[in-house]
């Protein structure tokens, strides 16, 4: 089947381009949907900005720095915490939130003194914190303030702290990915290589692109020390500022999340040397798989062997038994972008779940080829899809489960239909062999929860909600 | 395609990321340095590792060989010069698939 154009898109055609359903014998050179181009006025996106990319997804994960965001303050406050990554020192990056609160006066005579006063009385403050990046935002990219400069006279007057400035306010791009490249290569262009690393081992990594979601990071690296190998620098989950100036160094990066880190990765190999090993660190065969790999490139395959029989021998009679459970399951992933392909197979090939829908809010056509590639036939595939599809997928599909963001999820929790969340998870971490029984016994417990059925009641007597009563456009289907 | 190198592109396609890296020619450099070692894996051929790269391509490649031989079983009675024949046929195919047809705009994009 071509690209697709929904009953809901009809006012909108342009959105055919961004919507296929896979048939069988197709590949991707026949099809493949637009992805990473701006938004079509009218449709309802999910998108978030590109300084939201920088920050939340990137930067606001070291656990030891300042994240001063210059702009009003709801652009600081709406990145914070919202995602759970948690840091061995207390979780500094999540307690504290710090914005020079732009106000009209600033927009007036500019924020670059206000800005100054803010990193200064930052740093006050914190005396034990002696690191900051700057985020510019909409408000003071446009009243075109020169964060570089002050953080500059900052360092001057300071010389005991370092700055790193991102330029990337949320016009910037097209969604949160712009963001992403925006701080990756802000960074290898100007932070890595500035600092020499401890190493104290024969093997060295990178670990690329794991931002420590509900502790996803300490389960990988228990994993990687494990075989003898020291991670020099994570990118950036339970990170410092000054690891991630040591990455040239490393001997290997491994990549798990290529959308938000390609780009470092690629710089790295091309300025160092330092060669890229793409794994998937979801699910029991990929992680496996994974761990096979950086034990093949150091020659460290009998420890990767232990490791992986170790994990096994612990976690996997737990994911037998809800495999045995979720088989035949149908679910949705309307996440960001790398966990449609991170997930998909995973999923079907350890726990026996027919993934029937995927959407991506940032995705680049490379994403959509390796999704596409791994996916099923028959399975809907959306580049930034908009909420009255969502609904005609619903009513196409039938999920049993959709993984989503707290958004969507609201939505969905209103049809009745169980969501989990694919981006901050429920109970995680989900990362690894433990992560994958912990996503399973999620999955199981929101399927198996009778709360959807009750919630749909209407106590009044007047038979079943089925949450489509006032949603426009669905008519029909209420 | 003869049907074994199609068996192979078919397990490739569904499992490596390798194929999809950014740009053309990181997809060139990897479709020709795992699957030349692959092909050397499968029939014993000598290689030296002298690069980083190198041992980079070694590791991806010998978990695709440990992955062909456990799925397809005709890969054990197969020639020197079958195998040789059928990894050309399934590079093609690769570059093909992914550099040559691809639909991918970002994949000639001078930066990354």
């Amino acid at each position: 089947m071509p690209m697709t154009l929904f009953k809901c898109d009809t006012i909108i055609p342009e959105r055919e381009k961004h919507c296929y359903i896979k048939a069988p014998g197709e590949d991707t050179t026949q099809f493949l949907p637009a992805s990473n181009v701006a938004t079509i006025p009218g449709t309802l996106s999910e998108r978030g900005c590109s300084y939201c990319g920088a920050k939340l997804v990137i930067g606001g994960v070291l656990k030891d720095t300042i994240q001063m965001i210059h702009g009003p303050v709801g652009c600081a406050y709406d990145t914070w915490h919202t995602k759970r990554y948690p840091s061995d020192n207390d979780n500094f990056q999540l307690k504290y939130v710090w914005s020079t609160g732009i106000k009209e006066k600033h927009v007036v005579f500019g924020a670059e003194k206000q800005l100054k006063k803010c990193v200064l009385e930052a740093f006050d403050a914190m005396p034990g914190i002696k690191r900051m990046i700057i985020y510019t935002t909409c408000t003071t990219a446009l009243i075109g303030d020169d964060p570089k400069a002050v953080a500059e006279t900052v360092m001057k007057e300071r010389p005991e702290v370092d700055i790193f400035v991102v330029q990337c306010p949320g016009f910037a791009g097209v969604s949160q990915s712009k963001g992403h490249h925006v701080l990756n290569i802000g960074w290898i262009n100007q932070k890595v290589g500035t600092l020499e690393p401890k190493i104290t081992g024969k093997y060295t990594i990178n670990f690329i692109g794991d931002y420590n979601i509900q502790g996803d990071t300490y389960l990988v690296e228990k994993y990687i020390t494990r075989m003898g190998i020291q991670i020099m620098s994570h990118f950036t989950g339970n990170a410092t500022y000054d690891e991630l100036r040591t990455m040239h160094r490393a001997q290997l990066n491994v990549v798990n999340c290529a959308r938000s880190a390609g780009y470092i990765a690629n710089e790295l190999k091309k300025q160092y040397g330092i060669p890229r090993l793409d794994i998937d660190s979801w699910g029991f065969g990929y992680m496996a798989e994974g761990l096979r790999k950086i034990g093949g490139f150091f020659g460290l395959e009998k420890e990767a062997e232990a490791v992986i029989a170790d994990e096994y021998a612990l976690w996997k009679p737990k994911l037998d038994w809800y495999k045995a459970k979720l088989t035949g399951k149908k679910m949705c992933i309307w996440t960001g972008g790398p966990r449609l392909w991170h997930w998909t197979r995973a999923v079907e090939d350890d726990l026996g779940i027919e993934v029937v829908a995927m959407s991506s809010k940032f995705g680049h056509q490379e994403d959509f080829e390796k999704v596409i590639a791994r996916g099923r036939v028959g399975t809907i595939y959306i580049d930034d899809a908009n909420e009255l599809e969502f609904f005609e997928v619903i009513d196409m599909m039938k999920p049993d489960v959709i993984f989503t963001g707290p958004r969507v999820g609201e939505l969905v929790k209103k049809l009745h239909i169980p969501y989990i969340n694919g981006h901050a998870y429920h109970n995680g971490p989900y990362m690894g062999f433990e992560g994958f029984v912990n996503l399973a016994r999620d999955t199981y417990n929101a399927v198996s929860s009778p709360l959807w059925k009750l919630a749909a009641g209407d106590i009044r007597g007047k038979g079943v909600l089925t949450g489509l009563e006032s949603k426009p456009g669905m008519e029909a289907a209420a | 395609m003869s049907e074994r190198a199609e068996e192979l592109v078919t397990y490739i396609q569904e499992h490596c990321l390798w194929q999809f890296f950014s740009r053309s020619w990181d997809r060139d450099e990897n479709i020709e340095g795992i699957l030349t070692r692959a092909g050397e894996l499968l029939t014993g051929e000598p290689f030296v590792m002298e690069t980083q790269a190198d041992k980079c391509w070694q590791a991806e490649a010998g978990i695709l060989v440990a992955e062909f031989k456990a799925r397809m079983p005709w890969i054990a009675a197969a020639t020197r010069e079958e195998i040789t024949g059928i990894i050309a046929e399934v590079k093609g195919r690769m570059k093909e698939i992914t550099v040559e047809k691809s639909r991918n705009e970002e994949l000639r994009v001078k930066n990354y």
